[in-house]
């Protein structure tokens, strides 16, 4: 166990019964006017080791809040109950109260019989009634059994290790540099900016990618918080949040850094197009659409040129690399195909059709696509603008790809287009462009050691797309860019500010509070089978440990996540979750059955 | 098939379009009247222009079954204004169905017509006025040149939009033999009713149209027929000559004055997008008809001697032969055989589909053909 971190104090739940004070909640009306409130609280104050029982209609409310006071301060209660809506919405509340009042918050049960009975059992008013008492008693007989938890702190570390120079690593360092915190930047490459070296202008601004890297990178060597390592591999990455170590190689040899918090912001690769595929890297001008922006990025005014030959009439081919098919397209060396949508691709093809146009009207330009997604703010304006330009639109199936057949004349394309009511439409092109999609940076190591979630896409998983963006379910660790998802530069801009934010609150106080519910071994019954450390998911969390004498498992309360996997398979009953014994379980089955 | 871009560029020279912008949502079609059972058009033209597929354009009827009401262009969320597009498809097909190409240069090179039209009608004028002989015999026989004139056009046309719509698609010879299919395309071309079934039925439309049409009808019919000799004769008031003649030249003015003034203030989708082809088409009509009112009040008026007669109809009759010999072949004008044709070919088409059409065969030829 980490010397840093509190260790649970050990409840007291033997002697004397203490006393339960239970409030039933009618939440307006919400409650009451399915479950009879009264009811409920008169069964209650007939119950064992109850020692009152009331009925308010608004528990959550001040008035509520002060009868509970009262009751602690006046009547000497010392566990409280309170059934009203679910936990979600006012645990934290009652909590607070008990706090308030001087008592350990943890000796607190609520009970939901909002969402649980009243919404669900509308039609039945004394079933539900009925069942708002069993499930009552459930949560006294639980609370009874409740030990005092205290907090678990973990000191935070105010640095934050970033994990990529791209434009998300670098935004997010700069924030939080701004927010006083020290910010190292591990990248591997040589240099800042990650694919934004090989971008031209860039949507939606017009701006110069170079001009942006450049403003990026002065403020970055600007700021003194922010240490920068480039040709730095990571080799191990371990620890908890407040408290990670980042050992790296560069060419001057093995570094290591410590950090409060992590951001992986390791962006993404190109696809390569498979050989031959399109007749990519067999046929003579056959590019890919990064090297098309290349190309344009200092080709001549008025004449097109590929390897010396004039570019009259190009074709691009979207979704290479993106949205395949099994049994359609050729897997990746993992044996997956890469079905996602790369989202990017489309307007950054679009952005750069419209370049094209502006710099070489006369470029004749066909565009075969599966569907279109140009979804970013004003992105649509880039397809309307192409077509405007006179830009020939193709759309084809899943099943039925285009087909290339190159010569030394050039290539002919056939596509069955949707569009011409499938008709198989022929072309000819001097060059032909695949619009390739994006694949996320090797993170395996990363991956492995943190215990990161992977998407099916291989993407790094955040714990949700909506409600927690751009964090990792391990605590401490952020997401920000293109590791995540395929985006475009402002969405991975707007990441790494995002996961900055996030960061710089978690480390802003000198401790972290920790959920004080994680995994308890009685050292007394454990025989050291190791059965809980083989079932573990989160390494490190668990370890053998000697203890006068006798070899037990230990727990690492930072890293641990309470979810229970070590308690299933003990078979000495030795590992408890603390505020969710097995013998707190067994007495709530008990209240519930046997009534 | 293979794709020829370059023909929308070309097709972009006959009308004020941009179906480039057109993303294939089917708007138009949804609000077309003329795709009750079909549902491509006119999608699938658009389709077709886009992406050049000029096989299938020109062997198509269908622009012709279009009265430009303007409702598929009102829909467009894109502006590529589909209804003047069809115009254009018109333009483009007469040029095409033109042997001479004199259509093509027309209609490509906007203003050559209206220059042509007004030095031809200015040295017309003069060389009459400078005329010594007796005007009336020169204008008799005028009037008979302008029939055998058009006739000739208007063969050269019909067999021309017969080749390429049944002939160089389906290689052999293709009739419908029903007597409801001649009936319905006489009955619509003398009507042109099919204005009125558009959902916007704009009704004035259709009455100028139909003014113009009957007394442009009876005009040629009083000309050719030689029925009347201003400078010979002179005519009663109410004379059943004369009740023709205020009946056709009010209705060709009012009906070619409401015309004009319909696209002078783009009161409609129809008329919002004008080729100098139509400004010139609605001005001479007008005048047409305000010449052969002018010169029969001045015949009734003043008598077959008086001086004003003379100027009037000499600058009507220079009129008539400007229109006659370079507005005719080569305008819309066509439009009004072409519409009955077309339906008779529609007609004609669907029953080659079915299997129950008149047919001769000719040679080997297939083409193919999509719209």
């Amino acid at each position: 166990m980490n010397a840093n971190v509190e260790g649970n104090v050990p409840g007291d739940v033997s002697g004397r019964q203490p006393k339960v004070a239970v409030y039933i909640c009618h939440c307006g009306g919400n409650i009451s006017d399915t479950v009879d409130v009264a009811a409920v609280a008169a069964a209650m104050a007939q119950y064992p080791g109850v020692a009152i029982a009331r009925e308010y209609p608004f528990m959550c409310s001040s008035g509520g809040q002060d009868l509970i006071l009262d009751d602690i301060a006046k009547l000497g209660v010392e566990r409280v109950v309170v059934a009203a809506c679910a936990p979600s919405l006012h645990e934290l509340t009652f909590r607070g109260v008990l706090q308030r009042a001087g008592i350990n918050p943890y000796l607190y049960e609520h009970v939901n019989i909002r969402e649980q009975v009243s919404w669900v059992h509308k039609a039945d008013h004394d079933g539900a009634t009925a069942k708002a008492i069993r499930l009552v008693q459930a949560g006294v007989e639980k609370v009874l059994r409740q030990a005092p938890l205290s907090a678990l702190h973990a000191p935070a570390n105010r640095r934050v290790a970033v994990i990529g120079g791209g434009p998300a690593g670098l935004k997010a360092a700069l924030c939080l540099a701004a927010k006083g915190h020290e910010a190292v930047i591990i990248e591997k490459a040589p240099w800042l900016g990650g694919k934004l070296r090989d971008l031209g202008k860039v949507f939606p601004t017009g701006a110069e990618a170079s001009e942006t890297l450049r403003k990026l990178e002065e403020l970055v060597a600007a700021e003194k918080r922010i240490t920068v390592h480039t040709r730095a591999e990571i080799d191990s990455i371990s620890g908890f949040v407040g408290n990670f170590t980042i050992t790296f190689n560069t060419p001057d040899g093995s570094s290591q850094v410590t950090a409060g918090a992590v951001i992986v912001a390791t962006g993404f690769e190109h696809y390569r197009p498979h050989p031959g595929e399109f007749g990519y890297g067999q046929a003579a001008h056959v590019i890919t659409l990064p090297e098309l922006i290349s190309l344009l990025k200092d080709s001549p005014p008025r004449r097109l040129e590929h390897h010396g030959k004039e570019i009259k009439s190009l074709a691009m081919i979207h979704c290479v690399g993106s949205r395949q098919v099994e049994g359609v397209h050729q897997p990746q060396a993992d044996g997956k195909v890469n079905d996602y949508c790369s989202r990017v691709c489309c307007s950054a093809a679009l952005y750069t059709i419209n370049r094209l146009k502006d710099k070489y009207p006369h470029v004749r330009i066909y565009d075969i696509y599966r569907d279109i997604r140009s979804y970013g703010m004003q992105h649509e304006g880039y397809y309307e603008r192409a077509s405007k330009h006179g830009v020939l639109f193709f759309r084809h199936t899943e099943t039925d790809q285009p087909i290339v057949e190159s010569s030394e004349r050039g290539h002919t394309v056939k596509v069955k287009d949707v569009l011409t009511w499938n008709e198989e439409m022929e072309m000819q092109v001097d060059l032909l462009v695949l619009v390739t999609g994006m694949m996320p940076s090797d993170t395996k190591r990363l991956t492995s050691q943190l215990k990161l979630s992977v998407g099916a896409d291989r993407f790094l998983q955040e714990v949700h797309p909506k409600l927690r963006p751009v964090e990792m379910a391990i605590e401490g660790v952020f997401v920000a860019g293109a590791a995540q998802a395929p985006m475009d530069m402002t969405e991975a801009i707007a990441a790494g500010a995002a996961a900055a934010a996030k960061a710089a609150i978690l480390l802003s106080e000198p401790e972290i509070p920790l959920k004080p519910f994680v995994a308890v071994v009685d050292e007394s019954r454990c025989t050291g089978c190791g059965d809980c450390l083989a079932e573990c998911s989160y390494q490190g969390t668990l370890v053998m440990a000697e203890v006068n004498g006798r070899t037990v498992a230990q727990v690492n309360p930072a890293l641990c996540k309470g979810c229970g996997a070590c308690v299933a398979v003990c078979p000495t009953r030795a590992i408890n979750v603390a505020g969710w014994t097995l013998d707190q379980f067994e007495a709530m089955v008990e209240a519930i059955a046997k009534a | 098939m293979q794709v020829h871009p370059e023909l929308l560029d070309e097709l972009k020279q006959y009308g004020t379009f941009d179906i480039s912008a057109c993303f294939n949502c089917g708007n138009c079609t949804a609000v077309c009247r003329l795709a009750q059972t079909d549902a491509s058009f006119p999608r699938r033209l658009i389709r077709c222009g886009q992406t050049g597929l000029q096989d299938s354009i020109q062997t198509t009827v269908n622009p012709w079954l279009c009265y430009y009401c303007g409702e598929c262009s009102e829909t467009c969320p894109r502006q590529a204004s589909p209804a003047e597009y069809m115009m254009a498809l018109r333009r483009y097909l007469i040029g095409q169905y033109d042997i001479t190409g004199i259509s093509k240069l027309f209609f490509r090179n906007s203003w050559v017509q209206s220059i042509l039209t007004v030095a031809m009608l200015i040295a017309l004028f003069a060389g009459f006025m400078s005329y010594v002989g007796d005007f009336g015999k020169l204008a008799a026989m005028l009037e008979v040149f302008f029939p055998v004139y058009v006739s000739v056009v208007i063969v050269l046309y019909l067999f021309q939009i017969y080749r390429y719509v049944i002939i160089k698609p389906l290689g052999q010879l293709a009739f419908s033999i029903r007597p409801r299919h001649f009936y319905e395309a006489l009955y619509h071309g003398f009507t042109q009713i099919n204005f009125t079934r558009c959902e916007k039925a704009d009704l004035w439309r259709w009455r100028s149209h139909w003014l113009v049409m009957s007394g442009y009808v009876i005009t040629l019919l009083l000309s050719n027929l030689h029925l009347l000799e201003p400078l010979h004769r002179q005519y009663t008031p109410f004379a059943p000559v004369s009740l023709l003649i205020w009946y056709a030249g009010l209705s060709v003015t009012v009906g070619g004055g409401l015309m004009l003034l319909r696209r002078v203030r783009k009161s409609s989708e129809s008329s919002k997008h004008s080729h100098p082809s139509d400004w010139l088409f609605v001005t001479a009509l007008f005048l047409i008809g305000l010449t052969v009112l002018a010169t029969h009040i001045a015949n009734v008026a003043f008598g077959p001697e008086s001086a004003i007669l003379g100027v009037l109809y000499k600058l009507n009759i220079a009129i008539e032969t400007t229109w006659i010999v370079i507005v005719v072949p080569f305008s819309k004008w066509i439009h009004i055989f072409f519409r009955p044709l077309a339906i008779y070919l529609h007609h004609t088409l669907r029953e080659v589909q079915q299997g129950t059409a008149f047919t001769l065969k000719i040679g080997q030829r297939q083409g193919s053909s999509v719209a």
